[in-house]
């Protein structure tokens, strides 16, 4: 798992637009393994349509996807899931009607037979998740449900994990704990591709960052690059 | 007393009845994004077959039964390819033109079974089938259980159970119910969405195919208006319970059969759809949104 230095995804040069709106013009970006990559920007900038179109959500209209080595440009999202990238959503995306357990199970749909195990796995990481694993979605707090989108995402053996403003809404306490559970899932080996409006706390927590201005690419560099940045400070970091 | 029980037990078999529809109905708007409320009438077409074949058999209740869901599940496999075409064009398609599609097939069909078959009049299914010669099943005092009611009740209990087992236990009914809550976010955590829309739609296949053999032993007769009229009920249910509401719909059915079963009781049989509206309305304008919440 640990080969350092090598790509593990690749988008390049992405156009995406719905309808006569462009969301994404010419995109390219790229996460290692092993590697936390956070996408900047403001809202509207395109962060969760780079994500939604890597998982297939939507069709792009140029440009290419590639995913360990295979072009995985336009597949649909389910068969992304099986090659192994899986979404966080923004908001959770958890189903408030169902179960903690079934929404677990949800997240190994397409590979039911290693669920236990991968059960057993999210327990042990989640321990809130499994003393409400009975219970329904919905009467969670806006922090489990995130532990629980989080965990569903790990259910589905992912070796990228993509997440999408996991702050939002929730408390800094509770924002600071699932940074430590993302930092935790790095070093077990997972890539994450994460997107922050928290510009601060998520270039701490990362290796590189790409900064999104409607659309496109603006800047790239190392985390720490970035926090010193000037235009970065000024746009985003208050200073 | 005695006939309060005996109309509770008709009630439920019937309600039961309404049940395997209004959740086959509600899978189809939920899951595979089809608003079939001709569901019924294919229903319907389906006892027809299986009164043909009978007919044509000798009264050969195991090949009438055979035909009844082999005829159910073929229906909704030639029809899936025009709904399936919908359902791929989901984003761009508005999903009221299933609706025009529904209307379209439970027209022909209603169209077709008053002139073609039986000269329109309404059919009658032989006795073996729904056990009237036998007398009743068990007696006590005035209460008397039909042998056909109590098959057609045993059926309606093991298949109701049996679908919520599914919808509530298994991998399929997990990504139904995803699907229903919210579809956009079960495409985002890969539920292949037309290949379970499919799925929903093939297994109300196989749930009307049962509905048909059912209501065949429960009623003992068909007409060609019957699917029209448990499409007004099943649509009536599915909204009181609050649309795409699966265990309000388990509830709102089982209701709606046991009031029905009273009023025969107590009243008149020829009342008892007419005051299942009423009620039905009265319902609706108390909770406007259905008793249970809609689930769309």
């Amino acid at each position: 798992m640990n080969r350092q230095n090598e790509t593990i995804l690749k988008v390049d040069d992405v156009y995406l637009s719905y309808g006569h709106v462009e969301a994404l013009k010419g995109v390219s970006l790229e996460v290692k393994r092993g590697e936390i990559v956070v996408l900047v920007g403001a809202n509207g900038a395109g962060k969760t349509s780079i994500m939604e179109s890597i998982l297939g959500v939507y069709q792009s209209r140029k440009g290419t996807v590639t995913f360990k080595d295979k072009n995985v440009t336009n597949l649909s999202a389910d068969k992304i899931v099986r090659k192994g990238i899986y979404l966080v959503p923004e908001g959770r995306g958890v189903f408030a009607s169902m179960t903690v357990i079934d929404n677990l199970l949800l997240g190994a749909h397409h590979n039911l037979k290693n669920a236990k195990a991968k059960l057993t796995y999210v327990y042990d990481l989640f321990p809130i998740l499994s003393e409400r694993r009975n219970q329904i979605a919905g009467t969670l707090s806006g922090g489990e449900r995130q532990m629980l989108a989080i965990a569903r995402a790990l259910m589905s053996n992912p070796e990228m994990i993509m997440v999408d403003e996991p702050s939002i809404g929730l408390a800094p306490k509770i924002v600071s704990d699932i940074f430590k559970i993302l930092k935790e899932l790095n070093k077990e080996g997972y890539s994450i591709l994460l997107s922050e409006q928290n510009v601060y706390k998520a270039l701490k927590l990362s290796h590189r960052g790409y900064v999104l201005e409607t659309g496109k690419v603006v800047l790239t560099g190392t985390s720490e690059e970035l926090l010193i940045n000037p235009e970065i400070r000024k746009a985003y970091l208050g200073a | 007393m005695e006939i309060f029980i005996a109309q509770i037990i008709n009630g439920i078999s019937l309600g039961s009845i309404y049940v395997l529809l209004v959740t086959g109905f509600n899978l189809l708007l939920l899951v595979a994004m089809i608003i079939h409320f001709s569901f019924p009438i294919v229903v319907v077409l389906s006892m027809y077959v299986s009164w043909i074949v009978l007919g044509l058999t000798g009264n050969n209740i195991f090949l009438g039964v055979i035909a009844g869901i082999v005829s159910a599940i073929l229906i909704n496999i030639i029809t899936a390819p025009m709904f399936q075409h919908i359902m791929k064009k989901r984003g761009d398609v508005d999903i009221n033109s299933t609706m025009v599609l529904s209307m379209g097939i439970g027209m022909i069909i209603t169209d077709f079974l008053s002139h073609s078959v039986n000269s329109g009049f309404p059919i009658a299914f032989p006795d073996n089938l729904t056990g009237r010669n036998l007398g009743a099943f068990f007696q006590i005092g005035m209460i008397s259980i039909s042998r056909g009611d109590m098959i057609s009740l045993s059926m309606g209990i093991v298949f109701v159970l049996g679908l919520f087992w599914i919808l509530y236990k298994t991998r399929a009914g997990r990504a139904f119910r995803a699907i229903a809550e919210d579809p956009a976010g079960a495409k985002l955590v890969g539920i292949p969405i037309l290949k379970t829309g499919l799925q929903s739609y093939a297994m109300t296949g196989v749930l009307g195919g049962v509905s048909a053999v059912s209501i065949a032993i429960l009623l003992g007769s068909a007409s060609p208006g019957l699917g029209d009229q448990l499409g007004h009920k099943v649509l009536a249910v599915s909204i009181i319970a609050g649309l795409g509401n699966l265990k309000g719909g388990l509830i709102i059915g089982i209701l709606l059969g046991i009031l029905e079963a009273l009023v025969q009781g107590y009243w008149s049989g020829t009342w008892s759809n007419s005051i299942a509206f009423v009620v039905m309305l009265l319902a609706i304008l108390i909770k406007p949104k259905g008793i249970f919440g809609i689930k769309l």
